[in-house]
């Protein structure tokens, strides 16, 4: 099993049954699929480019693609995609990141130097922010590493808890903020009053410390053992690799 | 003209806001509305001759469909062709501006995404924006942006949205502003987000009669919104029918003709992207822009200028992907990718260019 694989895994059991989750290509799609094959089939998909509930086919690749919106029965406008997260029809979404920092504020827009001049320009929000402000509750998933786990993001793309404690909420954020974030090294939840990422569990081999070494943050640690996360068993790697992504287009390494 | 977020200008570093005015101008786009020949009239003429009559070097023009689906690329292929200069370019994606940076087509962009989503951001974007040869002019989210488009649709100066608040994007957009929501005795904030309206947009469709009544498959994104609040609007269609089929069908128009200045029958006009019903996208085309052009400037000048200005129009791209050939797998591909034929000995493996591949290897 390698660390896609595992990260999958973790997050398709972020889903519960018969929930309206928004998803972005890549991981999330995978874990959306894999939890509709397994512990939740009643799950509906909803894709900022208008697809709803689409047939299951291949893997899209896009977020417009037409796998999004195979035999949807129907396909809504951008506008309203994202009307209905605000109207509270949509239970959860699945955000990556490029930068993350301790109250889950994520960054994909740019990287160093100054706005008008940076090292790198990645690319904008798309609809990220919209899902980050809208959804009930939104999980992010990434690789961890310090360049990725940072004290301050050059860019709030999308709001986590801001500046902590009630700071969303004053900030006026109708969404209820992360809940998790599903990383390489472990899952994470946030402290409730402070609103700072904390350990939930760390994947098998993974000490606190070397999730600690993979952070440009202080990652608070919960009170007495920290558990270790619970990995996928051979019939659910075999659909991960034979129906999800047969073809390794998100998990293969 | 308008009263902007100053400390937006301040971090985009804009002296002369009056290249801001249009996009907001409600008024005068409800002038340039009221001035078109309203009348049902035959408005089809060659792709050559909309482009030089509707698009004016300067324009805000909007990008359509999502990306490198439904997308008016061939509409777009041709403003660069002729030439057009310093336009600004808005869309939600606005993925497709970025090549017309390296031939001064694009100057300004209204910033939503720009990239190719599992194949990561645009190199070329983020090259020529530390170079200054493209500058963005406020910075929006999908929602926010498509909010601005729904409001012009709806005849509304503006709206107000729960989106962006708290997040760096407000401090990046001269046009968003935070303001407390006015039926609210507590502490609501809301962002005010204006009207928007484009200079010209270029839209594709499955169908339009002669008139510019157009019926589409697959997702509108912003399409219908943006018809009705850009000033000028050509409209490229895989077919022309009559009226009376756009009448007769089902789905009716989507997009009605009085939005419309110019139709143009264009079969493949969304190609090299993806056309919903009638086919994929141009892999080979997408996977060496991605994998190799990119990497470098004059690696992207090579490669669209052979694709671009190597081909005069959509017959010229077609022989270079293989022709007839191309088109009956490519239609069987989106046909059997939308569940309209069947799936069994359809290839959607994703494959990565690598040198010395053609187009036989990734179609």
């Amino acid at each position: 099993m390698n660390p896609l694989e595992m990260i999958a895994y973790v997050l398709s059991k972020q889903i519960e049954d018969h929930e309206v989750i928004y998803i972005g290509t890549g991981l999330p799609m995978v874990a959306a699929s894999l939890a509709k094959k397994t512990h939740a089939p009643h799950i509906t998909f909803v894709y900022e480019s208008g697809g709803q509930d689409p047939e299951p086919c291949e893997m899209p690749w896009s977020v417009g693609g037409p796998m999004t919106w195979r035999k949807s029965p129907m396909i809504m406008e951008m506008a309203h995609s994202f009307g209905q997260a605000a109207q509270g029809m949509v239970d959860k979404g699945f955000l990556g990141f490029a930068q993350l920092d301790m109250y889950g504020n994520a960054n994909t827009h740019m990287i160093g130097g100054t706005y008008t001049n940076p090292k790198v320009r990645l690319t904008g929000s798309g609809g990220n922010n919209d899902v980050a402000s809208l959804v009930d509750k939104l999980i992010y998933v990434g690789l961890q590493d310090p360049s990725k786990f940072v004290p301050n993001v050059d860019f709030i793309t999308s709001p986590g808890y801001l500046t902590g404690g009630n700071a969303r909420e004053e900030a006026g954020i109708l969404g209820g903020g992360p809940v998790a974030i599903i990383t390489s090294a472990g899952v994470y939840d946030f402290e409730p009053e402070s609103k700072r990422v904390r350990i939930k569990s760390l994947h098998p081999g993974v000490s606190a410390d070397l999730a600690q070494l993979a952070s440009g943050f202080e990652l608070l640690r919960p009170e007495g053992e920290i558990p270790v996360t619970e990995v996928p068993g051979p019939e659910i790697l075999e659909i991960l690799r034979r129906e999800v992504d047969p073809n390794g287009i998100f998990i293969g390494m | 003209m308008f009263d902007y977020n100053e400390e937006a200008l301040r971090n985009l570093e804009i002296e002369d806001t009056s290249i801001l005015d249009r996009l907001v101008d409600y008024r005068s786009a409800r002038e340039a509305h009221l001035k078109k020949d309203h009348s049902q009239r035959d408005k089809r003429m060659s792709l050559s001759e909309a482009v030089s009559e509707y698009v004016q070097d300067g324009d805000i023009w909007a990008d359509s469909g999502f990306s490198y689906v439904k997308s008016a690329l061939q509409g777009w292929w041709e403003v660069i062709r002729q030439g057009k200069k310093d336009l600004q370019a808005i869309g939600s994606p606005n993925t497709n501006q970025t090549y017309g940076v390296i031939y001064g087509t694009t100057k300004y962009c209204h910033m939503s995404y720009t990239g190719a989503e599992m194949r990561g951001y645009d190199k070329m974007f983020s090259r020529n924006l530390k170079e200054g040869k493209v500058k963005i002019i406020s910075d929006w989210s999908h929602g926010l942006m498509a909010q601005g488009f729904k409001a012009a649709q709806l005849g509304m100066p503006g709206c107000f949205s729960k989106q962006g608040l708290g997040s760096d994007i407000l401090r990046h957009n001269p046009y968003l502003k935070t303001m407390q929501n006015p039926m609210s005795k507590k502490n609501d904030p809301v962002v005010f987000v204006p009207a928007l309206y484009p200079d010209i947009a270029i839209i594709h469709v499955n169908a339009a009669d002669m008139y510019g009544n157009c019926r589409f498959y697959g997702p509108a994104v912003n399409d219908v919104a943006v018809a009705a609040a850009a000033r000028k609007v050509i409209i490229t269609a895989e077919e022309i029918v009559s009226n009376r089929d756009i009448r007769y069908h089902a789905k009716g128009a989507q997009i009605p003709f009085n939005n419309i200045d110019a139709v143009v029958e264009l079969p493949f006009g969304a190609a090299p992207g993806y056309m919903p019903g009638c086919y994929y996208w141009m892999r080979y085309f997408w996977e060496r822009f991605f994998i190799e052009a990119q990497v470098t400037e004059e690696g992207c000048k090579a490669f669209f200028d052979e694709w671009i200005f190597g081909s005069k129009d959509v017959h010229g791209l077609l022989a270079k992907v293989g022709g007839t050939k191309w088109i009956e797998k490519s239609r069987r591909r989106a046909r059997a990718a939308e569940g309209d034929n069947e799936i069994d000995g359809v290839n959607y493996r994703y494959k990565i260019w690598e040198k010395g591949m053609d187009t036989a290897d990734i179609d």
